[in-house]
């Protein structure tokens, strides 16, 4: 054994010092491999951004209620008598009260919106909330980070910092045309890089007024006493309605979004990754039979004086999975410091387009790197057999 | 040398038969060949290209085995040993010298020397002082940091000379040593194997198309078409 593991070290050590006969094809098998990590880690590193900013978004003590059988604020409807038998209840609800002893809530609708800029004819969806001046307060972890919030009943948007900062048009003091009328930007917010912050909010009236939604409630935004109290919420509500109202925290609400969407990159990520990986595996295949070739008389020289076939094998897959282990180092590298904090936007929640960081995690490099292991491991343990018969 | 005829000799080929396959046909290199070679003799084999010298060595050294016959090296039988056996006992009893050297260019002549030791249960330090013994021996003290690329074709020899007797093998088996080189480093390497033989007690089968090379054995076969064909004694 101790013999095996000297014989591997050093037939080991003579195939490494002898990779320069070989330069071209061993980098290019370790930059093919760079490539499929990068492919993988870029995918896996934009599923796990999107994931972080819908999780990180909302509050676990602030519940949401959903009308008309559907837990998505698209398609959501309280009518207005459910939302004033809500209010007028004095029986404990969970929920917190002012001093008056009414309940906090917002009252909110979602509109998509078609934001154009001159010279760019496509067009993007953006979510146009429109709230009650409560929601603001609503919101846990935002903060105003320009301008002022919007101003009741005119037509004011406050605009998410990473809207601000991607879509031209939308600086403090901008008009911005949404549907048929104008709108002045007050303000921007900040909501720690959150889903929030890919959203326009502006005061509910205004909202309603400007797209012919008079009277409509999608969704109710209350102040929980405690994320626990949600269960008395529930049950409290359980027969106000007779389709039975969906309630639900804002972050659950968030988070259960962002699954579909983040598996559906990954489902799209993972087979193209694996395709390219069946080549650059391909491609380790042949450099190392190459190498093989290349090295065979030095193998013949070693086997001639007692050197075992364990040593021709474990030198020359070591080779390969070291220059695979080069290939995954640099594309790891290169992930992270090209994809890291990439600004990204996809359609999102409520079909409007959501901005995004990718995130380049130790998770998601992790398993790139595994990927490009796996193709030196897998391209290089036929090679090193071909390297046991070699005499 | 002791009395041959009670003891069985160190080599002994009985009716070895040897062929190869070239596509669907057999080529017979031995049909039936005997050779026996008792132990610290120096023995040079010359023939014709194509005579089967390198096979029979190939086979003595057990790196190839014959299709009939018995070959019998030390008592042992090598021919009913199985691979792996026979590549054990090849880094144990013997040490070959070949015509190109066959050094690894990337590892210095020290670690190209050590190759074999690294085979043996010995420490870095012992493996390094018999490393060190054996170039001292075959005149290249101080150069074992040398890469064999920057060396003189009669130096790279030597270095092989150093990695066939660095395991203290009983018995050497040279082809063509001295087929690569001028005069004078072949009368230099030639003198090294008679010093292992003589003072070192090796046996030694070299293989040879010089008759100059030939001189320094104490017998010369001569191999053709497969068989020995008359033998000459050195005086
Ligand atoms: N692996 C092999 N496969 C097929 N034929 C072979 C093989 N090895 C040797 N031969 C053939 O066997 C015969 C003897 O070869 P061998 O190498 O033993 O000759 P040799 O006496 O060493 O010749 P040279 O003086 O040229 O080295 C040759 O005809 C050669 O072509
Ligand atoms: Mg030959």
């Amino acid at each position: 054994m101790a013999s095996l593991i000297r014989q591997t070290l050093v037939m080991t050590r003579a195939n490494l010092l002898s990779l320069p006969r070989r330069r071209a094809i061993s980098l290019s098998m370790s930059l093919s491999i760079a490539l499929v990590v990068m492919v993988l880690a870029g995918f896996l590193s934009m599923a796990k951004g999107f994931e972080q900013a819908l999780k990180g978004t909302g509050s676990s003590a602030v519940a949401v209620i959903l009308g008309g059988g559907t837990n998505q604020e698209t398609g959501s409807d309280i009518p207005p008598d459910v939302v004033r038998s809500i209010a007028a209840k004095r029986s404990d609800l969970g929920l917190v009260r002012n001093a008056a002893g009414e309940l906090v809530a917002s009252r909110e609708i979602v509109v998509p919106v078609d934001v154009r800029h001159p010279g760019d004819n496509l067009g993007q969806t953006m979510a146009l909330r429109g709230m009650d001046l409560s929601g603001l307060s609503l919101r846990d972890g935002v903060t105003l980070s320009a301008g002022r919030p919007f101003a009741r009943g005119s037509r004011e948007i406050l605009v998410g910092d990473r809207l601000a900062h991607d879509v031209p048009g939308f600086g403090v003091g901008d008009t911005v045309r949404l549907g048929a009328v104008d709108w002045t930007v007050s303000g921007h917010f900040s909501a720690g890089g959150s889903a929030f912050e890919s959203e326009l909010w502006a005061d509910l009236d205004a909202v309603r007024a400007g797209f012919d939604r008079q009277g409509e409630v999608q969704t109710l935004r209350l102040r929980l006493e405690s994320p626990a109290s949600i269960a008395t919420l529930r049950d409290a509500l359980s027969d106000v309605t007779e389709t039975p109202l969906v309630i639900t925290s804002e972050t659950d609400l968030y988070a259960g979004q962002s699954g579909r969407t983040s598996d559906l990159i990954r489902l799209f990520g993972w087979p193209l990754a694996l395709l390219m990986a069946v080549g650059a595996g391909a491609g380790a295949l042949n450099t190392m039979m190459s190498s093989v070739a290349d090295r065979a008389s030095e193998i013949a020289v070693v086997r001639t004086l007692g050197f075992g076939r364990m040593a021709a094998f474990a030198s020359t897959w070591i080779e390969a999975v070291l220059l695979s282990l080069a290939g995954a180092a640099i594309g790891v590298a290169a992930s992270w410091a090209l994809f890291n904090g990439w600004q990204a936007s996809t359609v999102g929640v409520n079909n409007t387009r959501m901005m995004f960081q990718l995130a380049v995690t130790g998770d998601v490099m992790t398993m790139a790197a595994l990927l490009g292991l796996a193709i030196g491991a897998i391209g290089g343990a036929l090679p090193a057999i071909a390297a046991t018969r070699r005499r | 040398m002791t009395d041959t005829n009670d003891q069985p000799p160190y080599i002994d080929l009985k009716g070895i038969r040897k062929g190869y396959r070239i596509g669907a046909e057999m080529v017979s290199i031995f049909s039936s060949l005997d050779l026996a070679i008792a132990g610290g003799e120096f023995v040079a084999i010359m023939g014709p290209s194509g005579s089967g010298k390198s096979t029979l060595l190939n086979m003595l050294a057990g790196i190839d085995g014959p299709d009939g016959g018995q070959l019998r090296i030390g008592g042992k039988r090598l021919d009913q040993m199985g691979e792996s056996a026979r590549s054990a006992w090849r880094a144990h009893n013997m040490g070959i010298v070949f015509q190109f050297y066959n050094l690894l260019p990337m590892l210095t002549a020290a670690e190209n020397v050590e190759l074999p030791l690294l085979l043996k249960p010995l420490s870095a330090r012992e493996r390094r002082i018999r490393t060190e013994k054996v170039l001292d021996l075959v005149g290249l003290a101080g150069r074992e940091k040398q890469y064999p690329t920057l060396m003189s074709g009669g130096q790279q020899q030597r270095v092989g000379i150093a990695r066939a007797i660095v395991s203290d093998p009983g018995l050497l088996l040279c082809d063509e040593p001295t087929g690569d080189l001028d005069r004078k480093s072949a009368d230099e390497i030639l003198a090294m194997l008679g010093f292992l033989n003589k003072e070192m007690g090796k046996t030694i089968v070299m293989v040879t198309h010089d008759p100059q090379a030939a001189r320094h054995a104490s017998r010369t076969l001569h191999l053709d078409k497969g068989e020995f064909v008359e033998e000459r004694s050195a005086a």
